[in-house]
Order: structure tokens, then sequence, then C-alpha cells
């Protein structure tokens, strides 16, 4: 009985190397895990999970009593009673969802003959996929619409495959952060402004992600309320303040 | 061109088999006319043209890079 170490991310990830490495579907394989591996804490300090595959035979079936066999299967779905490695079931998921998203997004990039590489970053809510840019603002487009539409699209295409709870955002030469600081930049000014006039303020249209920032941004400041009004494109951001003792409500 | 929509299609259908893309070249605008499966026009649209006007707009994005104009029809 030949039998072989294989490394993965995940156990599950090992397993699927080792089928792919017999050749077998899993159903045949006995697999015996010797490290379950970790993802550590935002993929710092993480530890590959080790497992020993081999083919099982018809005799060695026989052999091995049945609940050795099924202790193994059973040890691939661990979730135990305590969170943490829950958690860590969860991690695996979002880790093949992060894969799939990069696969996908440097399809594009290299049929868009942009031949560049692309970097995963994950936190707890969201997977962030960095291109290496070629600083020509090409994938960034007018106000960032080529970077959302590629965003977009891999978000799209992500969530035909699995049941994704986590943000995926595209991100090339830190546009997001610039981005991002311009908008909150631009949501101080208009609070002081409203705070001043004691009059609500509308902005102009800005996508979802836009807007979400400047609600973000003041949602914290007691004196001024935000809301979003219109449909579609034509959606837009007011920025109020709020009248103290009474319910003041949207005109 | 031709390649990018049609992968771009083919990871948002179910029917990525069905997926069909031809282009008609012109002299500065080539026209790329996707067809999909019945079923899939709506993925290959979107809420509103969303996923149609973001294809369009990846595809706007690669073909200044050809300094070429490219449009994206897509048949019903």
């Amino acid at each position: 009985m030949d039998s072989t170490e294989i490394e993965g991310k995940t156990i599950d990830e090992a397993i699927e190397k080792a089928c792919a490495e017999f050749k077998v579907p899993r159903e045949k394989l006995h697999i015996e895990i010797i490290n379950d591996g970790s993802s550590g804490f935002l993929g710092l300090g993480s530890k590959k999970a080790k497992i020993k595959a081999s083919i099982m035979s018809i005799d060695m079936a026989m052999d091995t009593p049945a609940k050795q066999i099924q202790k193994a299967v059973q040890k691939k779905p661990s979730v135990p009673a305590d969170a943490a490695p829950a958690s860590k079931m969860k991690d695996a998921t979002d880790e093949t969802i992060a894969i799939r998203a990069k696969k996908i997004l440097e399809g594009i990039l290299l049929r868009m003959n942009l031949d560049c590489p692309v970097t995963i970053e994950e936190t707890p809510d969201m997977i962030s996929l960095n291109i290496k840019g070629d600083g020509s603002g090409l994938l960034i487009g007018k106000r960032g619409q080529n970077l959302d539409a590629i965003q977009y699209i891999v978000n799209k295409a992500i969530s035909k495959y699995a049941d994704n709870r986590k943000m995926i955002v595209v991100d090339t030469e830190e546009y997001r952060k610039r981005r991002e600081d311009s908008l909150l930049a631009l949501a101080a000014k208009l609070a002081e402004k409203v705070k001043k006039s004691k009059k609500a303020l509308t902005v102009g249209h800005m996508n979802a992600h836009d807007r979400r920032i400047i609600h973000l941004a003041l949602q914290n400041d007691e004196s001024l309320t935000t809301k979003s009004r219109g449909e579609g494109e034509f959606r837009k951001i007011v920025i109020m303040p709020v009248k103290k003792g009474g319910d003041w409500k949207t005109p | 061109m031709k390649e990018l929509i049609k992968y771009i299609a083919q990871s948002l259908v179910d029917n990525p088999d069905l997926v069909g893309v031809s282009e008609v070249l012109g002299e500065q605008t080539s026209v790329i006319e996707l067809r999909v499966a019945k079923e899939d026009l709506g993925k290959v649209i979107g809420k509103q043209g969303r996923t149609a006007k973001a294809m369009r707009t990846i595809l706007s994005a690669a073909s200044t890079k050809l300094r070429k104009r490219a449009v994206l029809e897509i048949i019903e």
C-alpha cells in the first residue's frame, strides 16, 4: 500500500489534490489527517493542512475497522462546538472563492492584453484583489468606471458559483484608497457647510460604494443625518441637520 | 477582443457551451456580436442593463489600448 503525504491550504484542498494525484474519486481514498492546518489571523501565521492519502483497496477496507474510515471521513467537515474551528471552515471556503475570483480577474486582464499580476488580500468582510498596474490609468478609467465594471463582472461571476457574502473589491494603484480619502474630505467639507447653514444639501450622483463611504463617514455625527434619494443612476445623497427635540422628516 | 467578451460571457452564464461570439471587422469600428442561450440572456444583460454596460465599458477600455473602437451587440 503506497501512501503519500500531501499538503494544502485547507484539508479540503489537500484532499482534492490527493484525488488528482491518484486519479480516483474521493471515496476510494483512505485519508489520514496529520495536521489540521489553520488559516491564522488574516492570513498571517497560517499553517498548511497535511494529510496522508492512499488508495483504499478492497481487502484493506475490510481490514480497517469501519469506525476508523468513518473517523477519517468525519474529520473533514469538522465543526465542533467551539467557535474558532467553525470560523476556520468558513475561511476555507472563502479562500477558494478568493482564488476563483483571482483566476477570473486574471482571465479578463489577459484578454484585455494587460499582463498585470494580481495579489489577494482578505479581511473578515471582504476580498481585495489588487492589480499591479502599469500606471497608464486605463484600468481605472474615467471616475473609476473601468475598475468598477471589472469589479462588477467579477462579483457577478463569483456569485454564480457560490453563495458569497463577502464583497470582492478590485483595486489598482491604490485608486480606491485615494478615492476614499477624497470622499472623506468632501464629506467633512459638506458636513461643515450643513452645520453652518442648517439646511439640507444634496450631493450629485455617485455609485453605491461612494455613497456608502459618505454615509459611514457621517453616521457618527449626531447633528447630521444622511439619506439617499432617487433611483438608479440618479440616486443622490442628502445630508441634513437634525433638529433638536423634534422629529425632522425629509421634505 | 472577441476572446475577452467570450470569456466574460462564459463566466456569467449557466450554459457556457452555448456562448457564441462573432466579430464584424470594420475600418475603425468592429462590431462584436454575442449570442447566448435564451435563458441566459438576462444574465448577460443584467438588472437595468448593468451587466451589459459593464461589459461594454471593459470592451471599450480594451479597445482603446489597440486604438480601435468596438461595439457590443447582444443578439436575441
